[in-house]
């Protein structure tokens, strides 16, 4: 009907329309201001933060990577898991197995001594695998059901954890790896480029970087095809296949994936942890990511790791400043007692009144406007109106295109039409 | 659309298709629910670029039919060949990389997508990014995103959605819900595709605007439809021919003003004792023109 080819030019890379482009990730000004702002934050954080600091901060870095990974699953994908500290647990003892000091005893655990460039992407692997045995027969089931079956897994895997004692250390525990760079062992004080940095200084670098590679790799995801999908699966099976979407491939994709991430954050966690028993592998893990899914935002990048601080490291910070005894064997409130409860009535808060968690608070209050990316194209959207009515006539005789704007009311299509006018 | 835009690579189809075999042929398809007979015996052919309704009262088992060509129902007996192919070996998901697309009934399934992003779901099929390709989003990824991002565009443009693309699906009136559902479907550029209401619930307008949109599927795209649809005047005006199901059964078949004329079909629509008698489906005589 219409040729939005102009005659004569030829079908070169350049060709394909400015307004089709996707956005880019650094395609506004706003986002060049929020990176400085992010840039400046974690500089000043990290030359000014005590230990304590990077202590906190450290953990609830890594646990924003296992909130990512369930995210992935439940959020984006809509599948219920609560097997995420199985697969936690599952890349940590393989840290432990692959990068563990090998026994000076017999009844020590295993450890192969091997380099923190084997034994991390190793740990997501081991637990990517198993997560790809698992679930052809997991992901048949639905619902609560799916629920059920994961939850089975953490107490299989308990069972493991505290059985397997040349790999765990049984139910006393085990020591774990340190990642080390050639000479620098990240437990130690080191200087790099003639600056002397902490433990908690090099293990928040290593964490950072897993995090944001993590973070750019799930957000790239939600917005292709893969993650189109996923949300499709997650709102209307049938409606998805129908579309042409293979609906187990996308679950299985997404488990998998989901494990992997899962994997290298018990990885790190032990790694930084340095000595971990089998009991903390447990459901009360799991439910913890369940609260920071619901807490920071379903299906939202920033929302995973809004979610991990409020639930990873509220609690110390809490701590830190707080008053209360930190555990009491009397009467009286504990700040456990008191992040327990304030969990639970955020999580009911959450539920009630703010289904898009933490960030869609955010993002309802962000000033009102359009997007830098909708102001060029209203404008496009203008002249492809005017286009399409083009079309009607050349059509034939019955066809009468409506004005748009007519059926479009609401403040979208005011701004919208504002930007027209502008041009 | 004489021509496609840009996409040598995401090229329709539909050379394939011999002119002088039917696209569709349905032979002696019955779907049964626990006792309940929903399609009896039901045969028909829908030839390659044609308009063709499928019309009948509440209940005929016309929603049944879309539900057995989508791979959603399995039929108790019968065969369906698309193009050649047994359609009834095939999975839900690989009907549309077939070259089958349906629009819904009722839209809602969606209701966070934007109309953009429900389009390029749309083209899900057409499109090959695997998870560790789409999660560095680089090179191929991109360049296959913008190319699709702009086949939708295009898509929009002639439904005249584009102002809309931004939007989500559940913020739209209900009217421009249903045309972004159309728009999605043409984005999968079908061989065939299944029309389920598409006007249901939608002022007179509104349905002038749909019924010009299916014209120009049909006479400018050359896309094949089957129509799904209650309002009578738009099927007459549009179709090329009708099939008329009653209680599940073929009871006419033909051009509309044929089966407008038809005594069965007449019957069957103003009730006669059929209003005071509701009579089982087994008890109706198999009136059929074929």
């Amino acid at each position: 009907m219409i040729a939005t080819r102009e005659p004569g030019r030829s079908r070169l890379r350049q060709e394909l329309p400015r307004e089709a482009e996707p956005p880019r990730l650094l395609g506004s000004l706003a986002r060049w201001l929020w990176l400085g702002v992010g840039v400046l934050a974690l500089l000043l954080f990290f030359s000014l933060a005590s230990d304590d600091w990077f202590t906190i901060v450290n953990y609830c870095l890594i646990a924003a990577i296992a909130t990512l990974a369930l995210n992935l699953l439940s959020g984006y994908t809509g599948q219920i898991s609560l097997g995420l500290a199985f697969f936690m647990g599952l890349g940590g003892y393989t840290a432990a197995l692959l990068g563990g000091n090998p026994p000076a005893g017999p009844l020590d655990p295993w450890g192969l001594g091997l380099p923190v460039f084997i034994w991390l992407p190793a740990a997501g692997l081991v637990a990517a695998l198993v997560g790809a045995l698992i679930g052809p027969s997991a992901l048949r089931l639905r619902g609560f059901y799916l629920g059920i079956v994961t939850l089975a897994l953490v107490f299989i895997g308990n069972y493991l954890f505290r059985n397997l004692s040349f790999i765990t250390g049984g139910p006393q525990g085990r020591n774990f790896p340190v990642p080390a760079f050639g000479g620098f062992s990240l437990d130690q004080q080191n200087s790099i480029l003639g600056v002397a940095l902490t433990s908690g200084q090099q293990y928040f670098l290593l964490i950072l970087v897993v995090l944001l590679l993590s973070a750019l790799f799930v957000y790239n995801l939600s917005r292709s095809r893969v993650g189109r999908a996923m949300r499709a699966v997650r709102d209307h099976e049938v409606g998805a296949a129908i579309m042409g979407v293979n609906l187990f491939e996308v679950k299985m994709g997404a488990f998998v994936l989901s494990s992997f991430l899962a994997g290298v954050a018990g990885a790190l966690y032990v790694s930084y942890a340095r000595y971990v028993i089998p009991d903390y592998w447990s459901l009360s893990l799991s439910i913890q990511f369940v609260a920071a899914i619901i807490i920071g935002g379903i299906a939202d990048v920033w929302g995973s790791i809004l979610g991990a601080a409020f639930v990873f490291a509220l609690p110390q910070v809490i701590d830190y400043f707080s008053l209360l005894p930190p555990s009491t064997g009397g009467g009286g409130l504990s700040s456990g007692d008191l992040n327990a409860l304030l969990y639970g009535l955020l999580i009911i808060v959450f539920l009630l009144f703010e289904p898009g968690g933490v960030i869609g608070l955010v993002r309802r209050l962000r000033p009102a406007g359009p997007r830098p990316q909708t102001l060029g194209t209203s404008a496009g959207a203008g002249a492809g109106a005017g286009a399409g009515a083009e079309t009607a006539k050349e059509g034939g005789e019955s066809i009468e295109v409506v004005d748009l704007q007519q059926h479009v009311p609401g403040p979208g299509e005011e701004r919208g039409s504002g930007g027209t006018g502008a041009s | 659309m004489s021509e496609r835009p840009h996409h040598s690579n995401l090229a329709s189809d539909n050379h394939q298709i011999n002119p002088s075999e039917p696209l569709l042929r349905v032979e002696q398809l019955s779907v049964r629910f626990a006792g309940v007979r929903a399609l009896s015996e039901v045969s028909f052919v829908v030839w390659p670029g044609e308009l063709f309704a499928v019309i009948g009262p509440n209940g005929a088992g016309k929603t049944s039919l879309f539900n057995v060509l989508s791979r959603v129902y399995q039929p108790e007996a019968g065969q369906v060949i698309f193009a050649g192919q047994d359609l009834l070996r095939l999975k839900p998901h690989q009907v549309a990389r077939a070259g089958i697309a349906r629009t819904f009934q009722n839209m809602g399934q969606f209701p966070t997508m934007t109309v953009l992003e429900y389009l390029l779901l749309g083209r899900h099929t057409r499109m090959h990014s695997g998870i560790l390709r789409a999660g560095l989003f680089i090179g191929p990824t991109r360049r296959e995103e913008w190319e699709n991002r702009a086949y939708c565009l295009h898509i929009l443009d002639l439904l005249n959605l584009k102002e809309v693309r931004d939007r989500p699906l559940g913020s739209l009136p209900y009217g421009l819900q249903k045309r972004a559902d159309l728009a999605r479907a043409l984005a999968m550029e079908p061989r065939l595709l299944l029309l389920d209401e598409p006007v249901a619930g939608m002022s007179l307008e509104e349905t002038e605007e749909i019924a010009a949109i299916i014209l120009e599927i049909k006479e400018q795209l050359g896309i094949t439809q089957i129509l799904v649809e209650h309002d009578m005047a738009l099927v007459m005006g549009l179709a090329d021919r009708v099939l008329v199901l009653d209680f599940g059964r073929v009871i006419a078949e033909g051009r509309p003003a044929e089966v407008q004329a038809n005594p069965a079909v007449i019957k069957a629509y103003l009730g006669e004792e059929s209003e005071q008698l509701p009579a089982p489906a087994d008890d109706l005589p198999a009136v059929s023109e074929n």
